[in-house]
């Protein structure tokens, strides 16, 4: 009795995680001068739910609500509510980094005056990304995932009349359309192959999907039989869902251009919540990948890391930094999937949610007070780029602290989350290796200079941002001490202090240096990593190449003791121009696009056109002659028979003239006329 | 013994001349006296082809019912015209064409 009571309580709370935003989406229309405060006390009740949920759930008993839904013929589609340790996690996570955006957005947004569309969006937002991490079937993830990346698109396109935004959500929500065709038809092959989609049976317990096998080249489920590459064609088709969603090679470029949106948005869902949307997907339904997907997984994943990584070397923009950190991070999340250890990537997954926002949030802390000092002296700079920037950290000590804090765990420097979540992907990828041998060797190469990258890239932001001189006050000509730039009030401050707790290694781990000893880590570990040397090799040489980068890079960007002339040279430039990769996708893809569109605006314009107005001239035509016939020939037939009629009617009357003896003149000629008749006859 | 044929000469010439007077006068008097011409015209005819039925004698009973009637029918035109005069203050019957068409 007790069991059935708190799980109709666990309904319940599930419930109220999900319903809460969506209600703050509806109220913040209608009352929109308190729509801060209402999307701050829904997404507090999501997150207290989600807490109580967590406790509940973690590690204990999984719980599936499911409801009947959808019958078409023998196929029945559940809505419901699946929470097992994946889901708590991630519910978690999502409401605990939205409430804080929540907090830090008031004063982002303070003077915006579609504040209340804003904070409804961001509520939309919570709503569709918490029912997506609880949702018990695909089908049901699938509409959570277009609703995920619809809202993306309005938040990207906030600010509306710039025009970069609007070109930057068109690009986000036609990359990530790309990507929702193959999640869809992943769905459609698994719902014809098991007549099912309900996460739970067939990953779960019931184990659906173990029940198939592969024999023969036959693919057999319970309900049927396909051709074996069903089975491979059904994991890229998902994956390509993940690509898009997690901003994965080749489907990457919108996200660099989705940092048009406010920098609270990007840090929430483009750095911390969406992106991973991705990820979760492929661990939300992993057992379903064989081994060449599995493969195509990896290799995408490192490179997309390796790419990205050297694309941040170069950019200017901070955020684009950190965009193509993301891109680069998520990239480790794909590979780890790929060499099958789920939990380092759902580790990294939280680790990296953390310590990326907190990265979002002190750099949208300078950009915000530099976008102040701009409005206040009507100065005209980009408040994004680098080159304006230096030596903030005496003017804004605790954004440089925060910001030092999470750039040091993406490094993955020790005693950080960073050196628990990275090192036991890299350690994973030399396992992997190590097992698989020859060419495999090339995982655990790029995947280490992609770290000691990150740790230069990361470095780079810090001393170029907080170090040095700041170069502002020359760039405008205005003397430092009239420039009043400081941290930025409680609202932006307290989130960001509140997140950089959660970067120490301390949180995940009781012991920082040994990752056995992580509880998220713990929580989904389905094999414990050998006793080998690599758990301690691993993290050693890579921290101790990443504390001479550490310095080199203090030496090249705070000391500018050595100086790089590489602006010639055809890697930076590369690595400027993001690999070209925008440039070909315009030429090869866009122009040619463009130019199907124009053929086919001509041949609508001349010959679809041209053929309906020679049917409507020819139609005209027609009609003119069925006019002309109908006024003189039918009308003329009608009316001749009328006229006719009148004409003997005049005529007949004229005999009634009234005097007597016509009437009998008339009545002698008939008698005559009959009797003539008979005569004749 | 006059010959059959002079009775029906006589009775087409009186028949002829009534129909000539009704349809020429312009006194519906005269007119009357047309249709009385041309009623005695058809007396006649009937008295003369009576001699051939002496027993039952249809020709002169037919003569006399006609006669009869003759008289009733100019009795009640009579009094028509005097209606007509009444209103129109004219006998002629051509001016009296107040129905025409």
């Amino acid at each position: 009795m007790e069991n059935l009571l708190s799980s109709y309580l666990i309904l319940c709370l599930a419930l109220t995680v999900i319903t809460a935003p969506f209600l703050s989406f509806l109220l913040s229309l209608i009352f929109k001068k308190v729509a801060p405060a209402i999307g701050i006390l829904s997404i507090s009740t999501s997150f207290i739910s989600s807490v109580i949920l967590f406790f509940t759930v973690w590690k204990k008993q999984t719980y599936h609500f499911a409801f009947n839904w959808i019958n078409i013929g023998n196929t029945k589609i559940d809505i419901g509510i699946l929470l097992n340790d994946l889901s708590v996690i991630m519910l978690m996570l999502v409401s605990c980094i939205a409430l804080l955006m929540h907090f830090y957005s008031v004063e982002y947004i303070k003077t915006d005056k579609l504040k209340y569309r804003y904070f409804a969006y961001l509520s939309l937002f919570c709503f569709s990304m918490l029912s997506l991490v609880i949702a018990d079937n695909l089908f049901t993830l699938y509409a959570f995932w277009e609703l995920v990346g619809f809202t993306s698109y309005l938040l990207i396109g906030f600010w509306f009349t710039k025009e970069k935004a609007v070109r930057a959500n068109k690009k986000a929500m036609i990359m990530n359309r790309i990507g929702d065709i193959g999640f869809l038809i992943g769905i459609l092959i698994i719902l014809s192959h098991f007549h099912t989609l309900d996460i739970d049976l067939l990953f779960g317990q019931s184990d659906l999907f173990s029940s198939s096998f592969i024999k023969n080249d036959a693919w057999v489920s319970p309900f049927g039989i396909m051709p074996s590459y069903w089975l491979t064609i059904a994991g890229y088709c998902f994956f390509t869902g993940a690509i898009a969603k997690s901003a994965q090679f080749p489907l990457h470029t919108w996200l660099p251009d989705a940092m048009q949106g406010p920098t609270a948005v990007s840090s929430l869902i483009h750095a911390a919540t969406m992106v991973a949307a991705g990820v979760f997907l492929l661990l939300r339904i992993a057992p379903l990948f064989n081994d060449v997907v599995l493969i195509t997984i990896a290799i995408i994943g490192l490179f997309t890391a390796f790419m990205a990584a050297t694309i941040a070397l170069t950019q200017n923009d901070i955020k684009k930094v950190l965009a193509f950190s993301t891109i680069s991070q998520l990239g480790f999340m794909m590979l780890a999937v790929g060499i099958k250890d789920n939990s380092a990537a759902i580790f990294h997954l939280v680790v990296h949610a953390f310590l990326k926002c907190l990265l979002f949030l002190a750099a949208g802390m300078v950009i915000h007070q530099l976008h102040h000092l701009k409005e206040e002296k009507t100065l005209t700079f980009d408040e994004q780029n680098m080159q304006n920037m230096g030596g903030l950290r005496k003017l804004m000590p605790i954004t440089a602290v925060v910001f030092l804090i999470a750039a040091c765990a993406l490094a993955g420097l020790p005693f950080t989350s960073g050196y628990l979540s990275k090192d036991a992907i890299l350690v994973s990828v030399f396992e992997y290796a190590d097992i698989n041998g020859g060419l495999f060797w090339l995982f655990p190469l790029f995947i280490s200079i992609t770290s000691w990258l990150t740790t230069f890239y990361i470095f780079r932001v810090v001393y170029r941002v907080f170090f040095g001189d700041f170069r502002l006050p020359k760039i405008v000509s205005i003397p430092l001490a009239s420039l009043n730039l400081h941290d930025p009030n409680k609202w932006m401050i307290i989130p960001s202090v509140i997140l950089s707790v959660f970067c120490f290694g301390f949180f995940f781990a009781y012991n920082p240096f040994n990752l056995d000893s992580s509880w998220v880590y713990n929580g989904f570990n389905l094999q414990q990593h050998n006793e080998g040397l690599y758990p301690i090799l691993v993290p050693l040489y890579i921290n101790v190449m990443s504390f001479a980068i550490i310095g080199v890079t203090y030496l090249i960007y705070a000391k500018q003791n050595i100086k790089l002339n590489l602006e010639t040279s055809w890697m930076y430039k590369l690595s400027y121009n993001q690999w070209y990769f925008d440039a070909f996708y315009d030429v090869f893809l866009i122009k040619i696009v463009l130019l199907k569109a124009k053929a086919f605006y001509w041949f609508d314009r001349n010959v679809i056109d041209g053929f309906i107005h020679f049917l409507s001239e020819l139609t005209l035509s027609i009609s003119k002659i069925a006019a002309w016939i109908d006024i003189h020939i039918i009308d003329g037939l009608v009316n001749g028979a009328a006229a006719l009629v009148k004409q003997i009617g005049i005529w007949l009357r004229g005999m009634q003239s009234g005097k007597l003896q016509h009437y009998f003149i008339w009545m002698l000629m008939v008698v005559l006329s009959f009797m003539i008749y008979k005569i004749v006859i | 013994m006059i010959p059959l044929q002079h009775f029906l000469f006589i009775g087409a010439a009186l028949f002829s001349l009534g129909l000539f007077a009704v349809i020429t006068r312009k006194n519906a008097i005269q007119i009357l006296m047309g249709i009385e011409l041309m009623l005695n015209a058809s007396i006649l005819n009937m008295v003369a082809f009576g001699k051939y039925d002496k027993i039952d004698n249809t020709g002169q009973m037919f003569g006399l019912f006609i006669i009869v009637l003759a008289a009733a029918s100019v009795a009640v035109a009579l009094v028509i015209i005097m209606n007509l005069y009444k209103r129109t203050k004219n006998i002629d019957p051509n001016k009296a064409n107040s129905l025409n068409g």
